[in-house]
């Protein structure tokens, strides 16, 4: 009975959850989405690297000054508590991703995440070097020659010149910029250079070697992006019905969509995918293509594909250069799947295939699973609705937040030590300190007042108070509420703060003592 | 086409304990970034130090890193201890030599 279970983990270590990954290669392409992806990367890296050096109303414009806990955004400045606004601003980013993910999958991923923008620009300095997949595979499978160590060792230059320069780019974020490039690389204080040296680090490893094990290990969305996904979602697909069987041909043969075959149906075609998943033709194995999707359960087992007729084929002549272009080295032909970024490729790789063959183009295309299996898509789904609606609420809420913000907080602390004191004149005296904060980029005037309908004759000790508060100053001013000798217990007061120089009015409530009756 | 017959070197697999520092780093990172965020947002360095350190000359730079450290290695010692407790049992990792003598 107590004999211990013979017991052995299966896996040969202790790596189950990670698949050993190879290197991905990924082939140049060109075409609409890259185009617009090369967009994307100007236009994003461009904010990135040029934002710090314009200025706005002599002072950088987008400065996040930590150590003063001041964070100027153009026109704005935002002080710590202005937090609400960072916080709802990253909930509309969040509800964001969702809206778009539902409608259109993985944008996000494929075009505007740094991960994407920065990996791009670390492969065409790779592809500058080394030359495109094909020169790149013979240099690293080759002997260490001259040229080899010239060409990756002046990679791995400008590499580290280009995660270096992001670095103190990020670095600039927060400390004036103009100011840090002047005092490079020897004045700089020690945290700078540590946090420049960690981000030029950070990006150097995840866009240089990481890549897409960022994706698909590493970021949180990718593993609950399946959540957003149905089958109205707009997503990265191949038309097994037009495509299968695949197979190379000889030149003149035309499309399906002319030819009496036609498209396939669905069971068929999605049977050619699979049995051509198992047993992979030879351009198939060289390309190599990775990938976690499951195309049928455990224990069932594909028969080999037949040798097809030429007129039986279908539209995709398995070229695999879907599957040599793609970053994280997937074969979208087997279906969705995780690891694809959605980036788009294969549709360029794939139409530039059927304009030399002269196909229609589309047969790797932006398209939703209903689409793909000939059924209608729905765009307006309930799950739209309300990502949608939420997201208009929202983003309407924080621009009217942002856009009416008044540029005063106060606050009033009653003094702790004594409940009253009582002045030569027998008057009752409370005192207070009212903290004042300017949240406008100039300096503002502000006049002192005290309220107190139930006490005739209550004012300030030495009548209504003017202060100057600086730009983002915090001011405490010390106050004195005098009330006449008559008063007793406690009475409403409210003290109020009136811009002289700004449209800004803060009414702050609190409580006047007086001696027991 | 004919360079098309090229296939990708075949490579190395990352040793496991890379991997395994990975998995702990990376998301004690991730975590400490955020709370560092909400926590100074609220929280002045400088106002901590007059409660807790005042002797100390601790400024605000110093005092975000060192925050961010601190709870960096909270939530990293948070990850290594998961870790430590996912670990299957000495004798599932190398073998029971004990017990695997079954018929």
């Amino acid at each position: 009975m107590s004999r211990p279970i013979p017991l052995h983990v299966v896996e040969d270590d202790s790596s189950s959850y990670y698949v050993s990954e190879r290197k991905v290669y990924p082939r140049e392409v060109s075409g609409r989405f890259n185009r617009f992806r090369v967009a994307a990367v100007i236009w994003l890296l461009g904010m990135f690297y040029v934002f710090p050096w314009l200025h706005w109303n002599g002072r950088q414009a987008v400065l996040l000054d930590l150590p003063a806990r001041k964070f100027h955004v153009f026109g704005w400045m935002f002080l710590p508590q202005d937090f609400l606004f960072l916080s709802t601003l990253l909930i509309i980013a969040a509800l964001a991703l969702f809206f778009f993910t539902a409608l259109a999958g993985r944008l996000f991923c494929g075009y505007a995440c740094p991960q994407t923008v920065w990996t791009e620009v670390s492969l065409w300095i790779e592809r500058w070097c080394e030359g495109d997949r094909n020169k790149r595979m013979k240099l690293d499978a080759g002997p260490w020659t001259r040229e080899k160590i010239l060409r990756k060792g002046s990679r791995h230059l400008l590499w580290a010149l280009f995660a270096l320069w992001t670095g103190f780019t990020f670095v600039g974020f927060f400390s004036p910029i103009a100011d840090l490039a002047g005092r490079t690389p020897f004045d700089w204080g020690g945290w700078e250079t540590f946090w420049i040296l960690f981000y030029g680090f950070a990006t150097w490893g995840n866009a240089g070697f990481l890549r897409q094990q960022v994706c698909k290990y590493m970021c949180p969305y990718a593993r609950f992006q399946s959540a957003m996904f149905d089958r109205n979602t707009l997503i990265i697909a191949y038309d097994p019905m037009r495509g299968e069987p695949r197979g190379a041909r000889k030149r003149g043969l035309a499309s399906v969509l002319a030819r009496t075959r036609g498209l396939l149906d669905k069971l068929a075609a999605y049977d050619y995918v699979f049995r051509a998943s198992r047993h992979p033709s030879a351009a198939d194995n060289r390309a190599q293509a990775g990938g976690t999707i499951a195309l049928a359960g455990t224990g069932i087992v594909a028969e080999p594909l037949p040798r097809f007729l030429p007129e039986q084929l279908g539209d995709c002549i398995d070229c695999t250069i879907c599957v040599q272009v793609c970053p994280t080295g997937i074969d979208i032909r087997n279906g969705l799947q995780y690891e694809c970024i959605a980036c788009g490729a294969c549709i360029d790789a794939c139409n530039g295939v059927m304009d030399k063959l002269g196909y229609p183009q589309g047969l790797i295309r932006y398209a939703t699973q209903n689409q793909i299996d000939g059924k209608a898509t729905r765009v307006l789904r309930p799950r739209i609705v309300i990502y949608g609606c939420l997201l208009l609420v929202l983003v309407g809420g924080w621009m009217y937040g942002v856009t009416h913000r008044s540029p005063l907080i106060a606050e009033v602390l009653r003094d702790r030590n004594a409940m009253y004191s009582q002045d030569t004149d027998g008057r009752i005296e409370n005192s207070y300190t009212l903290k004042l904060v300017n949240k406008d980029q100039q300096v503002h005037h502000f006049v002192i007042d005290v309220i107190a309908p139930d006490m005739p004759g209550t004012s300030l000790r030495n009548g209504p108070r003017t202060v100057q508060a600086d730009s983002g100053e915090v001011l405490s001013v010390p106050i004195t509420v005098s009330a006449s000798p008559e008063v007793t217990g406690r009475h409403d007061v409210k003290f109020s703060v009136r811009g002289v120089d700004v449209d800004a009015a803060i009414d702050v409530k609190s409580s006047f003592f007086g001696p027991m009756p | 086409m004919a360079a098309r017959a090229i296939k990708p070197p075949e490579q190395k697999p990352a040793p496991a304990w890379l991997q395994c520092a990975g998995a702990i780093l990376w998301p004690s990172f991730f975590v400490a970034g955020v709370v560092t965020m909400v926590f100074f947002a609220y929280v002045d360095p400088v106002a901590l130090r007059d409660i807790t350190f005042p002797s100390l000359k601790l400024g605000r730079e110093l005092g975000y890193s060192l925050g961010f450290f601190l709870i960096w290695l909270a939530t990293l010692s948070s990850s290594l201890f998961t870790w430590i407790l996912l670990r299957p049992g000495r004798s599932a990792r190398c073998g029971s030599s004990l017990t695997s003598k079954a018929p």
